[in-house]
């Protein structure tokens, strides 16, 4: 097991590269870069493409590439050229919110999904299940980015139950209780929208989980061995059901990461999803290129991670 | 129109220069209020926005002429208070929170509320005497010298001192400045180039005479010196002298508790999402009404819902195309004023010549024929785009100098009517036979016409394709082409490689306070996209910054005669001017937008502890 972690460690490595090398060649073939916003009359252009060569823009692309991947490798990302800070500094401040509401989403996926998951495949057929499951069909179809909107206007404005933008109330001490508390407020509504539409997947996995379980032989050697039906669901179906589940949890991880593009941009919440988004429309490839890179890394190791999990808690799967 | 500018994303923008520090944050709509020059969404941002005095006439349409820049006051004024102000952008501010580094808009609406200028301009964007400090002339109109009064204060308590201002200047001349602001206004400052290339220590024309007055000395006199030509905004030396220049838009003395010595003082700052400002008792004009502002970063797909709500009292900028539906919001006060930017279609006469740094018209491009470019702007109907589209909130253009320069805009120049059969009568003139659906060239060969224009907001499309349409009603086989922002500048000539398949395209720009025009159509301008010259025009654009221009009459002559050239000769053709509204909560009293209304942040007020909230 140890073993084939290392490996797969390993593999990750030239994954990583070949898409920092893809991220890269795609970042520069797109038109413009970070000074094509920068149309002022009153600069000669002598003087932007002075900054342009300051800046390394008119290399040929190995040469920029390798020049940005050894810095890479020691931590130094470049400069944003907008926000004129370092990208790791930029990112370091976005992160934490991002991973905040990812954490929140996490919770609150599963907090919504495993009571609802058994409910269902307990008593599948019965009113509740059919509302559950309705449910999950329009959470499949909803995009997350109007149902977010909705919520928006409804619980942020219409109600006025929560904050409708930024990540705390303007004005308090970090570090004090009532900024904890603010924060939590904040990332309520946008984490709870996520939520409710990403958990349906895993509604739905685990009601088939479980009814398919409900069949086995082994379930019906239990029930005529004379187990309570309580005993049946919690020692021997949910067990078994919940393996699916407990591997989607790297997965998961990355789809987060995506769902909080679009939630970040419509909370107004500053995030890492919303500093991507703007700096492709500004061309700020220094941050782009980092971003991509972590989500990526993100993704790859979600996906180790899925598979640790799943060998770990099945020991019919032991990966060689 | 000179200066700079920046654009952001779609909503861009790029205000820069001094603009705001009158009314801080009041002077731009719509994102392109701009000491300077700034290309513009064709489409989209710029809102309008009625005061409730302005009721849309019978056909729903709204005009300029029925909104007021100044907010009207009713009720007294309570003591102290507090106001949220909404910053209306889907990015965070960056956070390059000093005027002598910023780049983008949205800073530019940060720092207004702490920091100014120290000169202010008047109506006719000419600055005053009425600012932090007061300006002489010298004979030859080439030397400045300024005297900063003697109550201005940084927040930290330390005079506002020639020796900052000075510093500004030396900073940004410096190799190492990583802002955007080093432009031909600092080359034009006697000895800077010799400094800013390492061949002098100091810049010789720069000269602090004593703790508050400074001198400086200009290579060459213009009017344009006077209307944003002087950097005005000090930086504190006692703050930064002793970081280096290249460390200093980074440092925390930028972005976390920055310095001015505007109405209001920086208390907290959540990056990118939200200042609270506390007031300055010790400005300079006199201790702020309010207490308290809140600048918060709000999305536009919920500005609406915000300032129902109240949730916002005030913001910078509102979508436009949301005006007509909301018009009738009940706890809002809307204000307009006419906006420094025009909307055009541009004909690509030539290319971009790198190594001369000089357009290179070519006799011999597709659009070379007058009559070819007077046909189609004889064939566009600007005034029902401005009402069908706009509601009339923007109106059909006349010359490229916009109204919204009063003094300059020739409102007798009738531009070119809208006219079909004269434009087919010109083309037949000139030897454009149909042949089927569409003309040939006078020689018989094929005539396809390639037009790019830019995406962004839901009208930008049909807009394309309405003039489209109307060129091919007049026998024009024109093929449009939608492009993004970025494409969109860069196939046009931004870097100064032209993409030679463009023949016609549509732009904006956001004019700099200063009209002369010579950023955008002058012979060595790189954003002079139709990449036109002629000897005419190089003799007006000289005449208009020179000596003799420094009497407003003879000014205004030139600049006439200008705008009558280019509407003979057609590089390009303006169609739209625009309208800039911003909604106020009506608790709000002295407020006002654009330039030289003499109401200053520090006046502000509200009539009752909370706002008013939309029944």
């Amino acid at each position: 097991m140890w073993k084939t972690t290392a490996r797969r460690m390993i593999i990750m490595i030239p994954q990583i590269l070949l898409l920092s090398i893809l991220v890269f060649l795609l970042a520069k073939a797109m038109p413009g870069d970070a000074l094509t916003g920068l149309l002022d009359p009153s600069i000669d252009p002598a003087a932007l493409e002075a900054q342009r060569e300051r800046l390394g823009l008119n290399n040929p692309w190995y040469v920029q590439y390798w020049d940005w991947f050894t810095k890479a490798l020691q931590g130094d990302f470049g400069q944003s050229f907008r926000f004129k800070m370092p990208v790791a500094d930029l990112i370091g401040q976005r992160m934490m919110n991002t991973v905040w509401l990812s954490l929140l989403t996490l919770v609150l996926t599963y907090l919504i999904a495993i009571p609802l998951g058994i409910i269902s495949g307990r008593y599948h057929d019965t009113w509740a299940d059919r509302m559950i499951t309705g449910y999950t069909y329009l959470g499949f179809a909803a995009p997350l980015f109007i149902f977010a909107l909705l919520m928006l206007w409804a619980f942020g404005f219409h109600f006025g139950w929560f904050p409708t933008e930024g990540s705390v109330t303007p004005g308090l001490t970090p570090g004090t209780w009532e900024h904890v508390v603010s924060k939590f407020y904040h990332i309520l509504l946008p984490a709870l929208s996520m939520a409710l539409i990403t958990t349906v997947t895993t509604v739905q996995l685990l009601r088939s989980e479980i009814i398919d379980t409900k069949q086995r032989d082994f379930i019906i050697t239990a029930r005529a061995k004379g187990a309570s039906e309580a005993r049946v669901y919690n020692r021997h179906i949910l067990r078994n059901s919940l393996l699916p589940i407990a591997a989607f949890f790297g997965y998961e991880i990355t789809g987060l990461i995506g769902g909080t593009v679009f939630i970040e941009s419509i909370f107004s919440y500053p995030g890492m999803g919303q500093l991507f988004l703007s700096s492709i429309s500004l061309r700020d490839f220094s941050v782009v290129t980092a971003l991509v890179l972590l989500y990526g890394a993100a993704s790859i190791i979600g996906a180790l991670l899925s598979d640790m999990i799943l060998s770990a808690v099945d020991p019919r799967i032991r990966i060689k | 129109m000179k200066k700079k500018t920046r654009l952001k994303g779609s909503l861009f923008v790029p205000l820069l220069l001094v603009f705001m520090m009158m009314l801080a944050a009041c002077s731009s709509n719509n994102g392109n209020g701009n000491a300077t020059n700034s290309p513009s969404p064709t489409e989209g941002e710029s809102s309008p926005a009625p005061t409730e005095s302005a009721k849309p006439a019978e056909d729903g349409l709204y005009s300029i002429e029925d909104f007021s820049n100044v907010k009207k006051n009713e009720g007294e004024p309570i003591k102290g208070g507090s106001i949220t102000f909404g910053l209306v952008s889907d990015t965070p501010f960056e956070g390059t929170l000093n005027w002598n580094f910023y780049s983008g808009d949205p800073d530019s609406q940060v720092l207004g509320w702490f920091d100014e200028g120290l000169l202010t301009w008047d109506k006719s964007y000419v600055y005053t005497n009425d600012g932090a400090a007061t300006y002489e002339v010298s004979e030859d109109g080439r030397t400045f010298t300024f005297t900063i009064k003697d109550n201005v204060n940084w927040h930290d308590g330390k005079p506002v001192t020639a020796e900052d201002w000075l510093f500004a200047h030396e900073v940004i001349g410096d190799p190492k400045y990583d802002g955007p602001r080093y432009d031909s206004n600092f080359t034009n400052i006697v000895g800077m180039t010799e400094y800013h290339e390492g061949k002098a220590d100091t810049i010789s024309g720069i000269e602090v005479l004593n703790e508050k007055q400074l001198k400086i000395t200009y290579i060459q006199s213009t009017p344009s010196l006077l209307t944003g030509g002087v950097w005005s905004y000090p930086l504190a030396k006692h703050i930064f002298g002793n970081m280096p220049v290249d460390k200093i838009s980074s440092s925390p003395e930028v972005r976390e508790k920055p310095i001015g010595f505007g109405p209001f003082k920086v208390e907290s700052i959540v990056p990118g999402e939200s200042v609270v400002y506390t007031k300055n008792t010790d400005y300079w004009r006199g201790e702020p009404a309010l207490d308290q502002v809140v600048l918060k970063v709000i999305n536009p797909t919920t500005v609406i819902q915000q300032l129902e709500s109240g949730s916002v009292d005030l913001v910078d900028s509102f979508p436009v195309d949301q005006f007509p539906d909301n018009a009738d919001m009940s706890n809002v006060e809307f204000l307009g004023a006419i906006d420094r930017a025009y909307t055009y279609i541009g004909f690509k006469l030539g290319k971009w010549d790198a190594e001369a740094g000089k357009v290179a018209p070519d006799e011999k491009a597709k659009m070379a024929d007058i009559n070819l470019r007077k046909a189609m702007w004889h064939a566009v109907d600007n005034d029902q785009v401005g009402k069908r589209f706009y509601h009339g909130l923007r109106w059909n253009a006349t010359t490229l100098i916009p109204p919204s320069h009063p003094e300059y805009h020739d409102s007798a120049n009738p531009g070119l009517k809208y006219d079909p059969e004269a434009a087919k009568k010109i083309l037949d003139d000139a030897g454009y036979k149909l042949s089927g659906d569409y003309r040939t060239n006078p020689d018989g060969s094929e005539l396809v016409i390639n037009f790019i224009s830019m995406t962004g907001g839901d009208i930008a499309e049909p807009l394309a394709r309405y003039y489209v349409q109307s060129w091919q009603a007049i026998g024009l086989n024109v093929q449009l082409e939608m492009v993004e922002f970025n494409t969109f500048y860069d196939r046009v000539g931004a870097n100064g490689e032209d993409d030679p398949k463009v023949d016609v395209y549509q732009g904006a720009w956001g004019v700099g306070i200063d009209v002369d025009p010579a950023g955008l159509y002058g012979r060595d301008a790189i954003y002079n996209f139709p990449r036109y010259a002629s000897e005419e025009q190089d003799k007006l654009l000289a005449a208009g910054v020179s000596q003799e221009a420094f009497d407003v009459k003879v000014r205004q002559d030139i600049y006439k005669e200008w705008q009558q050239l280019m509407v003979e000769e057609i590089p390009v053709f303006p169609t739209l001017y625009r309208a800039a509204l911003v909604p106020v909560n009506k608790r709000i009293l002295n407020y006002a937008i654009g330039d030289g209304t003499g109401i200053y942040l520090h006046q502000l007020a509200v009539s009752q502890d909370k706002p008013f909230v939309a029944e």
